[in-house]
C-alpha cells in the first residue's frame, strides 16, 4: 500500500480505513462504512482490504481490537493511526485552500 | 437434487470463473470440488457468484488467515488445487512464491492453490481486488509462476536439446504477455488515479 512517507500523503484507501477504525470494526462493518460514507463511489474488494488492513497493522497504525472470534477479527486505530490521519486532514485542507483559492471555491 | 460435473482449467481461472458463474446463473450452486469434480445443488438462478483466486504464492498461515477474513465478510471458500499433481512424494519448491520462494507441503499449500469464492448476489459487482496498485501486484503475482515455467523450459531446451521443451516454452509466453499488457495498462491508470 502506497503511503508517500515523504510527502505525507495517504491514499484514499489508507485514509478511510483509518477513519473507519476510529471504532472497532471487522472487515465487512469496514467495507459497509466506506461505501456508506461515500455513497458507492469508493468500494473495496474484500482481497483489497485484507491486504490494507494486513500493512496498516504491520505499521502499528492499528491492531487487533476485543476477543478475536474466528473468522470476525475487529480492529481500531492506535495513537500512531491518528497522528497519521490527523496530517492527513492537514494535508487535504491546505490542498482544498489551494484549489478554493484557484478555483474561486466553486463546486 | 444434487449432480457432479467434471472439468479441468489447469491454470485457465478466468475460464474457470466464466463457467462456474455460468452454472450460477442455470440456478447451480457449488457444495463441493476436488482436483476434477465439482458438486452442486440446486437454486435459485443468479442467486450467487463466483471469483477465482490464486493463493498459491502464500504461506500456510496466509492463506488460511486469508480464509478466515473471506469467510468473515460471509462468502463461502474452496480450496481446490491448480493442476493435477502426479509425484512421488508432496514436496514443490515454489521460487515464485512471496518472500523469495517457499517449499509447499500436503500439509501446507500443495494442491491448495486456488480459492473459490461465492458471493449471494445482492446486484452490487463482485471484485476482490479493486484498487490499480492492489490489482497490479496481483497480476504480477498470477505472472510469477509463468516466468518460472519458462526460465525451467529454456533450461531443458538448451540443456537437453528438447524441441518439446522449447514449444512449451514459447507457449508460455502468451499467458506472460497478457498479464504484462494488463500490467502496463494498469501502471499507467495508477498513476492518475488510485481506483
Amino acid at each position: 500500500m502506497r503511503d508517500h512517507i515523504k510527502g505525507g500523503a495517504l491514499t484514499e484507501v489508507t485514509f478511510f480505513l483509518l477513519l473507519a477504525l476510529h471504532q472497532p470494526r471487522h472487515g465487512y462493518a469496514v467495507m459497509q462504512f466506506i461505501q456508506k460514507k461515500t455513497n458507492g463511489r469508493l468500494t473495496l474488494g474484500a482481497g483489497t482490504l485484507y491486504g490494507a488492513l494486513r500493512v496498516l497493522a504491520e505499521k502499528g497504525w492499528i491492531a487487533p481490537w476485543g476477543e478475536q472470534n474466528g473468522a470476525k477479527r475487529a480492529y481500531l486505530i492506535t495513537e500512531a493511526g491518528r497522528e497519521a490521519a490527523r496530517q492527513e486532514r492537514q494535508r487535504l485542507i491546505q490542498l482544498a485552500a489551494v484549489a478554493d483559492e484557484i478555483m474561486g471555491g466553486n463546486i | 437434487m444434487r449432480q457432479k460435473k467434471i472439468r479441468f482449467f489447469g491454470g485457465l481461472l478466468a475460464t474457470q470463473e466464466n463457467w462456474l458463474n455460468r452454472q450460477a446463473q442455470r440456478g447451480l450452486r457449488l457444495v463441493s470440488t476436488g482436483k476434477l469434480i465439482y458438486e452442486w445443488e440446486e437454486c435459485l438462478p443468479g442467486q450467487v457468484k463466483y471469483r477465482v483466486e490464486f493463493v498459491g504464492h502464500k504461506s500456510k498461515e496466509n492463506t488460511q488467515d486469508y480464509r478466515r477474513f473471506l469467510e468473515g465478510m460471509g462468502y463461502r471458500v474452496w480450496e481446490k488445487p491448480i493442476n493435477l499433481q502426479f509425484s512421488i512424494g508432496k514436496v514443490q519448491y515454489r521460487p515464485w512464491a512471496e518472500k523469495g520462494g517457499r517449499l509447499a507441503t500436503n500439509s501446507t499449500t500443495l494442491d491448495r492453490e486456488l480459492f473459490i469464492v461465492e458471493k449471494q448476489n445482492d446486484s452490487q459487482p463482485f471484485v476482490l481486488h479493486t484498487t490499480f496498485e492492489d490489482r497490479l501486484n496481483y497480476c504480477r503475482t498470477l505472472q510469477k509462476p509463468w516466468w518460472t515455467v519458462l526460465f525451467l523450459c529454456c533450461l531443458l531446451a538448451v540443456g537437453l536439446q528438447s524441441w518439446i521443451a522449447g514449444i512449451f516454452g514459447l507457449a508460455t509466453l502468451v499467458p506472460i504477455f497478457l498479464y504484462q499488457r494488463q500490467i502496463a495498462l494498469l501502471k499507467k491508470e495508477s498513476h492518475i488515479r488510485e481506483q
